[in-house]
């Protein structure tokens, strides 16, 4: 701050696509967690055992539906994580490395998720 | 009336780093806190340095943070504050020169990204360039602006962004974006539309609490991102 080296980076990247992007998985996150609760939470009989929830993992639809869950939680936090870490200025190796280390996060933990659902 | 400034004071020459000092002084309350500083400066201690020229909210040289908040000094009487203890401080986020004087380079930079001039590719008309009201009404508030800083310097992400550009370039990006006349409204989206630009706004309104000109710049930087986003669809 206050050293006047302000350098415009611009023209790189539409930030529109960004904020439609993260509005978009926003409101699906919405819709998929609302199912889940209804699913988990608000409806024993739809069977909560370790048996029902088993068969349930089994089918190629349930299996596309927590994918999904997986691949836009991930996207929209750590996406939303970078828009915070960019709300302020450091050094570009700086940046380089934070948004390494939240692409890692990123592959890591999509590894583990989509590995989990599919080994059923 | 007695009237107590509280004025933070830096000269590079002489002090290492700034300091705070009272100056008590009497003074009609029809006063404004320009006089006051006049006042001050002409009776009590030549060396005190603020920027002025216009007096009368046009020129846009005497931002200063009164009392923790952005204005100019030619715009607010005395009698408008109720305790007549008033700090004065410069204008944050820019590097101090001397005392209130800012080093404004960074806020001109940012206000050149934008091609605050007008652009059109048609031949120039013998007289006049004529434009209906209702196209002139849409930017009837933006060619307001008298560049006075004190928005972009009331601007949290700008605080701790530098590299953001800011209300006030943004609302001159506006102001030739939404004129009938320019034809470079593409050319300017896609500067703005950039994450160190629209997208930085988090609508935090300071700068349109602080504007002398009550220009409401985040409605103004709203349609900027609509127009962004309608593009891309
Ligand atoms: S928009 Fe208002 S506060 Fe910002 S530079 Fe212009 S006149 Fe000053
Ligand atoms: S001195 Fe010109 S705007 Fe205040």
């Amino acid at each position: 701050m206050s050293t006047n080296s302000f350098k415009f980076a611009g023209g790189r990247n539409s930030g529109a696509k960004n904020w439609y992007m993260q509005r978009i998985t926003g409101i699906l996150l919405v819709v998929v967690l609302i199912g889940h609760y209804i699913l988990m939470h608000a409806t024993p009989e739809s069977g909560h055992t370790y048996k029902a929830v088993m068969d349930r993992l089994h089918q190629p639809a349930w299996k596309v539906i927590d994918m999904a869950f997986v691949t836009l939680g991930l996207w929209h936090g750590l996406n939303g994580l970078w828009n915070v870490i960019r709300d302020y200025e450091m050094k570009p190796i700086m940046t380089t490395v934070l948004y390494t280390v939240l692409v890692l996060i990123a592959l890591v933990f999509w590894f583990i998720g989509l590995n989990t659902i599919l080994s059923f | 009336m007695k009237v107590t400034l509280n004025i933070r004071r830096f000269n590079p020459e002489k002090d290492e780093k700034p300091y705070r000092k009272d100056y008590e002084i009497d003074v009609p309350e029809t006063f404004r806190i320009l006089d006051c500083l006049d006042k001050v400066k002409w009776d009590i201690d030549g060396e005190l340095a603020y920027r002025r020229s216009c007096s009368h909210g046009i020129c846009g040289s005497d931002a200063m943070m009164i009392n923790g908040k952005n204005m100019l000094a030619c715009q607010v009487l005395v009698k408008d504050f109720k305790k007549k203890y008033i700090t004065i401080d410069p204008i944050p986020s820019l590097p101090v020169i001397k005392d209130l004087i800012v080093n404004m380079d960074s806020f001109f930079k940012k206000y050149e990204v934008v091609k605050p001039y007008l652009i059109s590719k048609e031949q120039p008309p013998v007289k006049e360039r004529l434009q209906s009201q209702a196209d002139r009404e849409l930017i009837d508030e933006a060619v307001n602006c008298i560049l006075c800083g004190a928005c972009s310097a009331s601007c949290p992400s700008l605080w701790s962004n530098e590299n953001y550009l800011g209300p006030a370039a943004m609302l001159k990006a506006y102001r030739f974006i939404f004129d009938s006349r320019d034809d470079a409204a593409d050319e300017r989206l896609d500067i703005v539309d950039t994450t160190d630009g629209l997208w930085r706004c988090h609508t935090i309104f300071n700068c349109v609490e602080v504007c002398p000109k009550e220009i409401n710049l985040t409605w103004h930087i709203s349609q900027m991102k609509k127009k962004c986003a309608m593009r891309e669809l």
